[in-house]
């Protein structure tokens, strides 16, 4: 039985964008309901994909049609348990930012309806393309539609917010298309023809001076993305300007591209690069982490505290990531999740006074518990899952990159380096609890200051009901994260195993040579047995 | 007759072109030339398509082959400039009339000028080339200057003309010379003696030199670019469209036949010893300089312009890389040339679209807003300059991954040739950006007129087309690689 659940995954949005485009323009009503309508059949048609066995690893719901055969380039989707979560976090997303959408989206509803699902298009092909061109193509594709919603329906200085964005992104990702020219060529001389199938790509194995090379290419153009530091200086400007719907898709879901990208694509193919330079990453997590969290601090800007504090919280997950362990790995995959819906969360709630009082400063705030009771609740709790109370989804998110970055093994030459990255990112989590309550502080408690402020309407229907599922998540995630986690790990142990295979393999690699992986394994097998009576896995290495 | 079956394409635009003369002589104003000519002109290319498709040419007699050749590089070719021409023929038929300066001769020196190029295109010897080059440019040369009343059209052929002019000559020595160092006039002649390293090595040197500069002024490559600029923009938009198509694929297509087929021996096309490096430091130059000078222009035309510099930049990119890649780098050049045909028919027909009697689209500040008001009327616009841009799932994306895949794959230093040229089509995104800011995110100053888009048949259809044709080549682009590679693959084995 052919089962094509994500080419309708794909099919729905890119169908529903072409009847948005028909319909006529008075209809504004019908086309906020359509366009909503599809994007919740697109959110329970991905549902079923969490029904699925993940419990060993490998793709799901694989597909594969040829596309351009004289140059292998192929349609090949599939999921595993790193990437089913954040289609679910993607579908889920979508639609509620459209909904919240609505509340300040007043012109040009069919345009924007238009983009918003073929950004989603852009992010689920993203996400689910196991082909390096088919993800090149939903990479770039996400890109425009973005591009507009910043450019069109944002604030004062949108024009150059959104050509700011686009051109970072630009830079990067056409430095990784030459990248990706690169790999298929040298696959092409070595296996006679050409292919941009991911795991056909990754028995290539490039010796080092290549491999840090294209390596870099990657890394940049996904470090631009997450954003790291110091590539991370669109991010405000996009955040700022920005529709709320907009920052809340960016901050939840296209952030989550960058770190994907390092873990499907960069990773398994550079291995050496990525061991080797990967430690420099994730130090400059930790250097994210902090600086995020003073520049967070000394906002007046409530959005703008919110896109620095999305710096800090990348940092975290660079962090885990590249701590390579089990805990740090799943972590820093269940921190992407948190951060999507706490930092969704936390822009559809500036969103929301921003529409009433059309002010985000902190000074123009005070005193707002008194006069919006909900918010105020709803805001607590957010703010509480972004600085990890226990109970919440951050704390189990940032507790495994703590604890994964502090018995990494992965060394860039002296030892205690992990020690100390772990540290200075501990602080990060106490400075997150300064500004985010400072935050509070000024908005929530003391006198209402300022008389506009005193008749503000609290929370209405759409608002709570595009919080809600974000709120029950929080608390899912902080409770019962071995639901979430139990789907990931056979795809992280897998991921980190393959990965240091190809580490040993990619370390004795002079010439460029194919090498499949299994063989790999039975090599590795053989040598293990014979090393077992003294020695621990670490030293397989010959 | 079968024996030129292979010619068909431009024996009918001969007598396409000598009918409409007649037509034009004793009808009135009002006769649908355009739509004639652009009808004739697709049907070359669909001639051309259907020979190339079947794959079987009929053998042209050898007094025939002998100056133009009968093979599917030809063909592609005439594909190509037939449907650049015809498109632009549309163009001209809603743009003219709207304008005011309809005439008939208009649609024959069209004609007559995708005929040079089509000859051009085939030429195998040095005199058809020098022909074909003559006949082409003396039409594109009457063509800039048809809108007579302009003084701007008049310098841009002006210009044209003598720099043209200079261009043929340089060309001309170049292949006296080379008939002296070698003896021949036919391109497998001059190779055959190339080859075997009996030629006067300083001679063909210089010639080689002289026709690279005589063909790359016709191609619009940096340094000999200094008419592109001018004669664009002011020429009529449709003109313009036709040269920055037509024109310059003929020009491309010359190029591959001296450079791959005469000098394509190794150490000829070498990377130490050949034309190569030649190539591949025009191609940074022209890259570079094209999306650098395009950055800095107010008016969309005159960016159009050096942004079809820079194209000319990506082209020789695939055509530096053919020493190692073969035949996989000429593909990639006329898949370029395709691509890029449909994605500058489409920029160049909805800045004629966003203009109407009396006031032209020509600058970005004519565009302000344009989108907010007349979206439909914008939305080819954004397809077309994404496609130039390069983003998927354009045309242009499959294009340009298709030259860069060429130059990575040819290694060495190609690989940082192409690192050059994605960073410099990065630059490319400021400015192509730019008309969808103006369109859709700024709205025209208070005084300022404002810009009606036109209503004409003629105009939509060909947007339609070339709307269709970049979308169709990003999406499902295997039966047109097809085609470029068996056309590639006539020229070098």
């Amino acid at each position: 039985m052919t089962t094509q659940y994500l080419t309708w995954l794909l099919a729905i949005p890119a169908l529903s964008a072409l009847v948005v485009l028909l319909l006529p323009r008075s209809w504004e009503t019908a086309t906020k309901r359509f366009a909503i309508g599809a994007m919740l059949v697109e959110f329970i048609v991905s549902t079923r994909l969490i029904l699925a066995d993940y419990s060993e690893a490998g793709y799901r719901f694989v597909e594969h049609v040829t596309w351009v055969e004289s140059f292998g380039i192929s349609y090949k989707v599939g999921v595993d348990g790193i990437s089913l979560w954040l289609v679910i976090l993607t579908t889920l997303l979508s639609p509620i930012a459209l909904y919240a959408s609505w509340g300040s989206i007043k012109t040009r509803i069919k345009e924007y309806a238009f983009s918003f699902l073929l950004l989603e298009l852009g992010m689920l092909g993203a996400f689910v393309a196991l082909d390096l061109f088919l993800f090149y193509v939903f990479w770039e594709l996400m890109l425009v539609p973005m591009y507009l919603i910043i450019g069109v329906w944002g604030g004062k200085d949108r024009v150059y917010a959104a050509v700011k964005f686009f051109l970072y992104t630009m830079v990067g990702s056409l430095l990784m298309l030459v990248a990706i020219l690169y790999v298929v060529a040298s696959y092409e001389k070595l296996a006679g023809h050409y292919t941009f199938d991911l795991q056909e790509l990754s028995t290539l194995f490039l010796p080092a001076v290549p491999q840090y090379l294209l390596f870099s290419a990657f890394a940049l153009a996904f470090a631009i993305k997450v954003p790291m530091f110091p590539f991370h200086t669109w991010l405000p400007d996009a955040h700022v300007q920005a529709p709320t719907g907009g920052s809340v898709i960016l901050a939840a879901v296209l952030l989550k591209l960058g770190i994907y990208g390092f873990i499907r694509f960069a990773m398994p193919l550079f291995p050496v690069a990525s061991q080797t330079l990967g430690p420099v990453l994730a130090g400059l997590g930790v250097v994210g982490i902090i600086y995020g969290a003073y520049a967070a601090w000394v906002q007046r800007d409530l959005k703008k505290l919110v896109a620095y504090s999305s710096v800090s919280h990348m940092g975290f997950i660079l962090l885990g990531l590249f701590a390579m362990n089990r805990h740090g790995v799943s972590g820093a995959i269940l921190q992407m999740i948190n951060h999507g819906i706490s930092t969704g969360a936390l822009f559809l709630l500036v969103g929301v006074i921003y529409d009433r009082r059309h002010s985000r400063m902190l000074d123009d705030f005070g005193g707002l518990a008194k006069v919006m009771p909900w918010y105020t609740l709803f805001f607590l709790i957010i703010t509480l899952s972004s600085i990890g109370l226990p109970g919440t989804n951050g704390f189990v998110g940032e507790f495994m990159i703590l604890a994964g970055s502090f018995f990494s093994r992965t060394s860039i030459g002296f030892g205690s380096s992990w020690f100390v990255m772990t540290l200075l990112a501990t602080t990060g989590v106490i400075f997150a609890a300064v500004y985010m309550l400072h935050a509070v502080l000024r908005i929530f408690w003391g006198k209402v200051v300022h008389p506009e402020n005193e008749s503000l309407p609290d929370l209405n229907r759409r608002e709570v009901v595009s919080l809600l599922p974000l709120i029950v998540l929080v608390f899912w995630i902080g409770l019962y994260p071995k639901f979430f986690l139990d789907k990931m790990n056979p795809a992280v142990d897998s991921f980190i195993s393959d990965f240091t295979i190809r580490y040993y393999e990619g370390r004795r690699t002079v010439e460029p040579h194919l090498t499949d992986l299994d063989e790999l394994k039975l090599r590795l097998k053989g040598v293990r047995s014979l090393a077992m009576t003294e020695s621990t896995g670490e030293d397989v290495q010959r | 007759m079968s024996a030129l079956m292979g010619l068909s394409p431009l024996l009918l635009l001969v007598a396409a072109g000598l009918a409409i003369m007649l037509v034009d002589a004793f009808t009135s104003e009002r006769s649908e030339l355009a739509l004639v000519t652009a009808a004739s002109l697709f049907v070359g290319a669909a001639l051309a398509g259907a020979m190339l498709a079947g794959g079987d040419i009929a053998p042209a007699p050898d007094v025939v082959t002998r100056y133009l050749a009968v093979d599917e590089l030809g063909l592609f070719f005439d594909i190509v400039i037939c449907v650049g021409a015809g498109l632009s023929a549309l163009l001209a038929g809603g743009y003219l009339r709207e304008h005011g300066f309809e005439r008939g001769e208009f649609y024959v020196l069209i004609i007559f000028t995708a005929f040079g190029a089509m000859v051009l295109a085939r030429a195998v010897d040095l005199l058809s080339i020098f022909l074909g080059l003559e006949t082409m440019s003396l039409g594109a040369y009457a063509l800039v200057a048809y809108r007579r009343t302009s003084a701007r059209a008049v310098e841009g052929a002006v210009k044209y003309f003598l720099l043209g002019s200079f261009a043929a000559a340089i060309l001309l020595f170049g292949s006296a010379l080379l008939y002296g160092a070698t003896g021949h006039t036919d391109l497998a002649g001059i190779r055959e003696v190339v080859a075997a390293g009996e030629a006067d090595a300083t001679l063909t040197i210089l010639a080689l030199v002289m026709l690279i500069a005589g063909l790359a002024f016709k191609v619009g490559a940096v340094p000999f670019h200094m008419w592109v600029p001018d004669a664009y923009e002011g020429a009529a938009t449709p003109v313009t469209t036709f040269m920055s198509v037509g024109v310059k694929a003929a020009a491309v297509a010359v190029l591959l036949r001296v450079l791959v087929g005469a000098f394509g021996d190794p150490v000829s096309m070498g990377l130490y010893t050949g034309w190569t490096p030649v190539i591949m430091l025009m191609a940074i130059v022209t890259m570079v300089y094209g999306n650098l000078a395009a950055l800095a222009q107010t008016s969309v035309k005159r960016m159009l312009a050096y942004s079809s510099i820079a194209h000319a930049g990506y082209i020789l990119v695939g055509l530096a890389a053919v020493h190692e890649a073969g035949s996989f780098a000429v593909s990639s050049v006329l898949y370029y040339i395709a691509a890029y045909t449909v994605s500058n028919v489409l920029a160049f027909g909805s800045l004629i679209l966003m203009g109407s009697k009396g006031k032209e689209a020509v600058s970005y500040d004519d565009l302000a807003g344009a989108g907010r008001r007349h979206p439909m009327a914008a939305f080819p616009f954004v397809i077309g300059v994404l496609s130039l841009l390069g983003m998927p799932p354009t045309a242009g994306f499959f294009g340009k991954y298709y030259v860069f895949s060429a130059a990575v794959s040819a290694g060495g230093p190609m690989i940082w040739v192409a690192v050059i040229g994605v960073l410099a089509s990065a630059v490319g995104a400021y400015y192509y950006l730019k008309v969808i800011v103006y369109l859709f995110m700024r709205e025209p100053e208070e005084d300022q007129p404002i810009a009606v888009p036109m209503q004409s048949i003629y105009v939509t259809v060909a947007l339609v087309l070339a709307g269709y044709y970049v979308l169709k080549m990003g999406i499902t682009p295997s039966r047109y690689l097809d085609w470029a590679a068996s056309a590639a693959s006539s020229l070098i084995g």
